[in-house]
């Protein structure tokens, strides 16, 4: 029990350090890299508090999320490496206010909230693998095909969006170019 | 004990395949080559090119070695010889090795050079071609196996292989792990003479010991999957179980090694392209047809 809280609050922290650092630099690889490792932090919560399945699929999902967004972020920004000096952040009272708010909001919902029971014992692993199963299959199974047609559609949209519309006045160009 | 045992025949089998490769290279058998060339890069300088990204450069070999061993820590060699027996051992291999690209990605921007640049970012395309063929084929695996389990799944083929119950999904996982592994025909990240060693460019010394060492490792725990998935784990005659799993992961390991000598590499385009439009569709026929082979077939 005291090792589980102990190994928690070491993610947590590490979680929120890594997070940290995704504003205190000025490189956008190192900044999309260090919130892939504070996303994966909170993946190593998950496998403290013994939800096995939810902590390996997070720590997946997000190596191959961040790197993706790396290569955007410079592909994008004008000094993905940091070393032009330029400053990257903006609205800086704003974003001071909204982050305070935000963090006492969230802070009053996990004091005040009621919880219900704490589970005693978790189910084993295996146990809690198909019951994800089960209620993905199941009751939330419309819910998880519309999000994901949802996206499928969005992600064919965009596509369709970036390809360049064909023109006899651009074919010409194209056809030397390939 | 377990951790030292697997780890013993990880290091092990990585010293059989370096000497394999200097033998298929230079034609000639030397064991304690490995050895000497590995002290070789201790005694060598190790340069740290001007104004990297140190945390990045320090952490990208370490780390490549890390996610390869975590990878091989779900498989069994034996029943009982597994460092964790995972309840999500399946998915969790296709975690650790997720990570592969982080590490290639950080070796690449580290050293700021323009090769290895490229090359890092060139591993990020290669996984959008591959890792759908990772995926989908141990999808079916555990589907036929009804578990995530990896010593269930090598038990689930005690009848009948995998290779031969679902042989377009070893052929899919095979060629993925090896553009995992970025071995040739799909080093893109590192291309000797094209790239200029890519990620391996601006790395020297102690460096380019550990990034070489987590580059074999990472070829036999792919195979180690390899043989887990589709070749029956630690099934076989006479043998002992442990014999056997070793045995396969190196058939598998130097297979891959030899089809790499004997293939052009392939465009980065073409990879994309193949794995795209003919790759994912027979992957989701292998599970379609796994899928009624299971159902069907009592």
């Amino acid at each position: 029990m005291y090792a589980q809280a102990f190994f928690v609050a070491v993610f947590g922290l590490a979680a929120i350090g890594f997070g940290v650092v995704v504003f205190r630099t000025s490189s956008m690889v190192r900044s999309a890299l260090a919130l892939l490792f504070s996303q994966t932090a909170v993946g190593c919560m998950f496998l403290a508090m013994q939800t096995e399945f939810l902590g390996v699929l997070q720590i997946m999902m997000m190596a191959t999320e961040m790197s993706i967004m790396a290569i955007f972020m410079v592909m994008f920004m004008m000094d993905p490496g940091g070393m032009g000096g330029m400053d990257m952040t903006h609205q800086k009272r704003f974003s001071i206010g909204a982050g305070v708010v935000a963090a006492g909001v969230a802070i009053v919902v996990a004091f005040w909230a009621d919880w219900g029971p704490v589970t005693a014992e978790a189910p084993d692993a295996a146990m809690q693998t198909r019951a994800l199963g089960m209620e993905l299959l199941g009751r939330s199974m419309l819910i998880f095909e519309t999000a994901g047609i949802t996206i499928l559609t969005a992600m064919i949209a965009a596509t369709a969006v970036a390809i360049p519309v064909q023109t006899t006045a651009n074919s010409a160009d194209k056809e030397d170019t390939e | 004990m377990n951790f030292v045992i697997v780890l013993v025949a990880l290091l092990g089998s990585v010293w059989l395949l370096a000497v394999v490769e200097g033998w298929t290279t230079t034609g000639r058998l030397r064991p304690a080559a490995p050895l000497l060339s590995g002290l070789a890069h201790l005694g060598r300088e190790s340069i740290v090119p001007r104004t990297p990204d140190r945390v990045f450069f320090e952490t990208a070999p370490v780390l490549l070695l890390i996610v390869a061993v975590l990878g091989a820590a779900v498989l069994p060699l034996a029943p009982t010889l597994v460092i964790a027996d995972l309840a999500t051992g399946a998915l969790f291999i296709n975690a650790a090795l997720a990570y592969v690209l982080v590490a290639l990605i950080m070796a690449g921007w580290g050293p700021n050079g323009a090769y290895a640049m490229i090359g890092g970012w060139r591993f990020l395309g290669q996984l959008i071609a591959y890792a759908m063929l990772i995926v989908m084929p141990i999808t079916a695996v555990a589907m036929r196996a009804e578990s995530l389990v990896t010593t269930v799944i090598v038990g689930s083929q005690g009848g009948l292989w995998n290779i031969v119950y679902q042989p377009l999904g070893f052929v899919l996982f095979f060629i993925a792990a090896m553009a995992l592994a970025f071995r040739a025909p799909f080093d893109l990240p590192t291309a000797p003479g094209e790239l200029g060693g890519g990620v391996d460019a601006e790395y020297t010394g102690v460096r380019l010991g550990v990034l070489r060492l987590a580059r074999l490792t990472l070829v036999i725990t792919l195979a180690s999957a390899t043989t887990v998935f589709y070749l029956g784990g630690w099934h076989g005659p006479l043998l002992p179980p442990w014999a056997w799993s070793l045995i396969k992961t190196l058939a598998v390991a130097v297979s891959m090694l030899l089809a790499g000598r004997y293939l052009p590499r392939i465009r980065e385009a073409d990879l994309m392209r193949w794995c795209w439009t003919l790759g994912i569709p027979l992957a989701l026929l292998n599970i379609i047809v796994v899928g009624l082979l299971v159902l069907v077939v009592p």
